[in-house]
């Protein structure tokens, strides 16, 4: 019988991360990682000048 | 009086007792309250280290960057050994279950005595499910957390006031700590570090201010602290002579850009953006080591309305001329007797031509006047 662990949040990271694992017979079987936040960064860069783009694209991480 | 003791006598580890004491006269001499320093020491040495909970919400970790990069005497140092950071998901060893269990015994424990601090916007369009964290909304979580909370602090423009996901179209309604709590009626007392990322200094001294004196500095409007965002960036810029008179920048790269000549005309928003940039400085590198110091115009990333909103090449619309504080005076009380140089230099319009500073002299004069009889503006 599989079994499903999820740790959530993965901390000492940048951003917010969530991973499950999908483990049977003591081997992981399955994974997915999952972002949880999201801020439309892509969408507030439509209609703007192009030399704006800079200030919002290196905020995209500030590690 | 020996050395062990001068050592053991400062509250962080490896960090001499004068180098503690100098920090605390820094933190004292940055809030504008000198001769403190030694209070504030004690303050911080006397007290259980106080909890310190630090939920991250839509944020990108530059604000917690910026406060491990500060390093005279060991900055980092300081803040995880004078504060007990109970929970910080960026710098918790645990994961997952582990991490939101401790961070729900700290709350308990520490219930209304613990500092919060928010850096990142709240999403709250979908029920704010583009912000989660062990399977809670960061809306529920700040909800839960801020109405237990002794005080506030939202660090960053995205806290302080919706930042970069508040931008237009704001694709997830990113909202800012302080409109939350009006939204939800939470009482608890909150402060605004704006910036992109803000001063750490800032921060810090806020901190230690509330430790101080249990109560939360002097605020402005937009409940910033007025000891770092008091004046405009513009009146403490060392290019500001250059704006003076009339020596811009036209381009990047040209000769006056080289020369480090005003950048006004590249869209500097120095002149309505309310910060202390140029006199705390950022990374404790030296003089010129923040954006205008190294070429870069101001984009104005802590003020609401400039940051992230006016394009970086528009002229920024100055809000009102003042000599630096730096400098000593040099226009009389009543605003008569002054000389058409100096208005020119006083009033700080973009080459103020000589011709129009008869106009402006007469204009500063009552301004003047106005402003003898309601006090100084502010300090």
């Amino acid at each position: 019988m599989a079994k499903r662990i999820t740790i959530d949040p993965i901390t000492r990271i940048e951003g917010h991360l969530r991973i499950d694992c999908e483990i049977d017979g003591g081997k992981v079987t399955n994974a997915w990682s999952s972002g949880q936040m999201w801020r439309g960064i892509e969408n507030i860069l439509q209609g703007r000048d192009p030399r704006d783009a800079w200030i919002f694209t290196q905020r995209f991480c500030g590690v | 009086m020996k050395l062990e003791e001068v050592t053991d006598s400062s509250p962080i580890s490896g960090v001499s007792r004068r180098d503690f004491l100098k920090f605390c006269s820094m933190m004292a001499a940055a809030m504008g309250l000198p001769g403190m320093g030694a209070q504030i020491a004690e303050a911080v040495t006397v007290q259980k280290r106080p909890p310190v909970l630090w939920l991250s919400a839509q944020e990108c970790t530059g604000c917690t960057e910026s406060l491990l990069r500060t390093n005279h005497p060991s900055l980092e140092r300081l803040i995880l050994e004078l504060i007990s950071l109970e929970y910080h998901e960026t710098l918790l060893v645990g994961s997952g279950k582990q991490a939101e269990e401790w961070r729900e015994k700290s709350m308990q424990e520490n219930k209304g005595k613990y500092i919060l601090v928010v850096d990142g916007s709240i999403p709250v369009k979908d029920n704010g499910i583009y912000c989660k964290i062990g399977g809670k909304t960061a809306l529920t979580l700040l909800e839960e957390m801020a109405s237990q909370a002794a005080a506030v602090i939202a660090i960053g423009s995205c806290a302080s006031w919706g930042g970069i996901p508040a931008s237009d179209p704001n694709p997830t309604g990113a909202t800012a700590v302080h409109e939350i709590f009006k939204s939800k009626g939470i009482k608890t007392p909150c402060v605004n570090i704006p910036g992109c990322p803000p001063n750490p200094y800032n921060f810090l001294s806020t901190v230690l201010y509330f430790l101080t004196f249990k109560k939360l500095p002097e605020l402005d409007e937009q409940a910033r602290p007025k000891f770092a965002y008091g004046r405009l960036i513009h009146e403490n810029c060392e290019r500001r002579p250059h704006f003076d008179a009339g020596r811009f920048a036209l381009q990047f790269g040209d000769d006056g850009h080289r020369k480090g000549y005003c950048l006004y005309k590249l869209g500097c928003k120095g002149p309505e953006t309310f910060n202390n940039c140029p006199i705390q400085l950022f990374n404790d590198v030296g003089s010129g080591a923040w954006p205008v110091g190294t070429g870069g115009p101001c984009f104005g990333c802590s003020e609401m309305g400039i940051g992230f909103t006016k394009p970086i090449h528009s002229p920024a619309s100055p809000k009102y001329f003042t000599p630096p504080s730096i400098l000593p005076r040099i226009d009389e009380k009543r605003g008569h007797g002054l000389t058409i140089a100096g208005v020119a230099v006083a009033a700080g319009i973009a080459g103020a031509a000589l011709g129009a500073g008869a106009v402006t002299a007469k204009k500063l004069g009552k301004d003047d006047e106005e402003q003898g009889k309601s006090g100084s503006r502010e300090k």
